[in-house]
């Protein structure tokens, strides 16, 4: 963006904003205080519904999550004691263990096939945009439909798997994928990252192409191997776009409960609970609205590191 | 250098051979999905179940549309899509306008809170909203939903509209502004025109996001009236065991719109991406 030599730009708190030359003056404050008064008027839809729809609530959570709130019926005042019973129980802790495991793997592999996939777009070839198109397709599948379509391909008897492993003879018994509690996170871990592999390679493709192909010809004319171009010519200019999007994917694997609500409801014997469907569950089947609160705050402090990291990242690329 | 081009010329081929697999690996559940809605009942259950359809027929469709509301899901689903889009372009291209050109005070504090509002998640904001909506009678009504839906389509698209605008070059509106022109006027004469692609990313977002968008609907509406396609579809496995055809089917034919609209603005898409247009 390029800045003017008589600029009255302003730069503050991270924000640069171009506005026309101000009229010297006492017609100043008056241009100003008639500007703000605009500005405020038609901010007010996008401030009303972030304040009722997401500001409000948020905060409600908090003092809900303090209460022995059910639907329908109003809730005592309890303190931390949701807290202290969470901490007490063993599906929460198993909860959070595969909370953990079922975002790193998934997150992870991801990463690994979306890398695999842009670098394998990205070689010259004929054909590749109707296959880049292809490729990206699940992206744009909704999720329920994904997970709907999954269940039924891990389906017992009449599923995809097991009748084309049984028809090829590859096995002769049936396996009960999603209720197995050894394959059962497996098995919803390969859906999410079915869904979400696309969103990863789609970032790094952009990111590769934009990358100047007289880089990797300066590279091979002084001898470097193909592995040293990736190591030190990739790498590097793809690790910004690395980390915002293995940020941002972080945060929406680990609070999407379509999949295992879908797939599981948390089953085989809370193999697959994660937080979001435990809180769901919670809220909803249980109906116990204070502790389906409690067990979402649990799990927002550490989102709320990356949600920060991430705001700040995306202010600086702005500015850049 | 020899090494270099033979190395090349190996990757070629591994590259040939997992776009393969990854084809396969990607289009398999589509193929699936299809095939089992033009399958008749007896080829899609149990021991007799086939990989193929044997007889392609369209009766779980007509089955579909017979004997269950999936029109009248289909209207919500695209009511709500609609409104939420249109609403996420005309408060998003003001509010963005305002912080993009205006001067006053707390702008810099509404450009940070609108990332940070985006980024909270749905999976924590739905108990609490669900106590909102029901105190306000909003729960199991259209605008109840598409209100929620703007909640998180409304900050990202002012977000991203806010860059846009800023790099349309200021000497333009100004001699709009000194020709007498409005600023409401300069925003829709100059800078609309020249955001198109940002547009284009905004409308595609907003549209997608609230057609696939499922556990709001799912929590804040119970009524058939206002259910939506996404949610729907689930309620499928529990009205009837044997109804893998038509929910095939339907899940077939409510793909359609996302992936079209997926189609049509790919282009632009891809500039929106490392700004988290995308979910994934």
């Amino acid at each position: 963006m390029a800045l003017r030599a008589n600029s009255t730009d302003v730069y503050r708190g991270g924000v640069l904003v171009e506005a026309p030359a101000l009229p010297k003056g006492p017609k100043a404050s008056l241009t100003l205080r008639r500007e703000a008064r605009l500005a405020y008027t038609i901010l007010t839809p996008t401030l009303l519904v972030i304040l009722f729809v997401v500001a409000y609530p948020f905060c409600t959570a908090i003092y809900m999550s303090m209460q022995d709130k059910m639907v329908g019926a109003p809730g005592r005042f309890v303190g931390l004691s949701n807290y202290a019973e969470l901490f007490r129980d063993e599906v929460f802790l198993r909860t959070a263990w595969n909370s953990v495991v079922y975002t790193v793997v998934a997150v992870a592999l991801k990463f690994l096939i979306g890398l695999t996939m842009a670098l394998i777009l990205d070689q010259e070839r004929r054909f590749n945009n109707f296959f880049r198109t292809l490729l990206f397709l699940p992206w744009a599948v909704p999720v329920v439909i994904v997970s709907l379509n999954w269940r039924w391909i891990y389906d017992d008897l009449s599923g995809f798997l097991n009748n084309f492993l049984i028809t090829f003879h590859i096995t002769h018994d049936i396996i009960s994928w999603l209720s197995d509690p050894r394959l059962a996170m497996g098995c919803v871990i390969a859906v999410v990252v079915w869904a979400g592999t696309p969103f990863y390679a789609m970032s790094f493709l952009a990111g590769l192409q934009s990358i100047a192909k007289e880089l990797y010809e300066a590279a091979e004319i002084d001898g470097a191997s193909i592995l040293q171009q990736f190591a030190y010519i990739t790498v590097p200019r793809l690790k910004t776009i690395f980390i915002t999007t293995v940020m941002l994917s972080t945060i929406w694997t680990a609070t999407n409960l379509q999949f295992v609500l879908i797939l599981t409801k948390g089953g085989p014997a809370s193999r697959t609970e994660i937080f979001p469907h435990l809180a769901y569950q919670t809220a909803l089947g249980a109906r116990r609205l204070g502790m389906g609160a409690a067990v979402t705050l649990v799990f927002f402090p550490v989102l709320v590191v990356f949600i920060i990291f991430l705001t700040r990242r995306m202010l600086r690329e702005r500015e850049d | 250098m020899g090494s270099v081009k033979q190395t090349r010329r190996l990757l070629k081929w591994v590259g040939n051979s997992l776009l393969v697999v990854m084809l396969v690996w990607t289009l398999t559940p589509f193929y699936w999905m299809v095939a089992t809605s033009l399958k008749k009942d007896k080829e899609i259950y149990g021991f007799e179940a086939t990989l193929i359809p044997r007889q392609p027929n369209l009766d779980a469709y007509r089955k579909l549309f017979a004997q269950t509301p999936f029109v009248l899901y289909l209207r919500n689903s695209t009511v709500i899509a609609v409104s939420t889009t249109v609403a996420s372009l005309v408060f998003g291209c003001l509010g963005a306008y305002a912080l993009a050109r205006l001067r006053f005070r707390g702008r810099a504090l509404i450009a940070r809170g609108l990332i940070f509002t985006y980024l909270v998640p749905q999976s924590l904001l739905f108990i609490p909203l669900f106590a909102v909506m029901a105190t306000l009678a909003l729960t199991d009504t259209l605008k109840g939903l598409t209100l929620a839906y703007l909640g998180f389509t409304l900050p990202f698209c002012t977000w991203l509209l806010l860059g846009y605008f800023r790099s349309v070059p200021l000497e333009l509106e100004e001699a709009a502004l000194v020709d007498g022109c409005s600023r409401l006027g300069a925003l829709v004469r100059i800078i609309l025109p020249m955001s198109l692609p940002a547009l284009a990313v905004v409308a595609f977002f907003s549209f997608t996001q609230a057609w696939n968008e499922f556990l709001y609907a799912n929590v804040f509406v119970n009524s058939v009236d206002a259910r939506t396609i996404t949610t729907g579809l689930t309620l499928f496995v529990v009205e009837d065991v044997f109804f893998w055809g038509p929910m095939m089917a339907a899940a077939c034919l409510a793909t359609v719109p996302p992936v079209a609209v997926y189609l049509v603005f790919q282009r632009w898409v891809v500039k929106g991406l490392t700004l988290g247009a995308v979910k994934g």
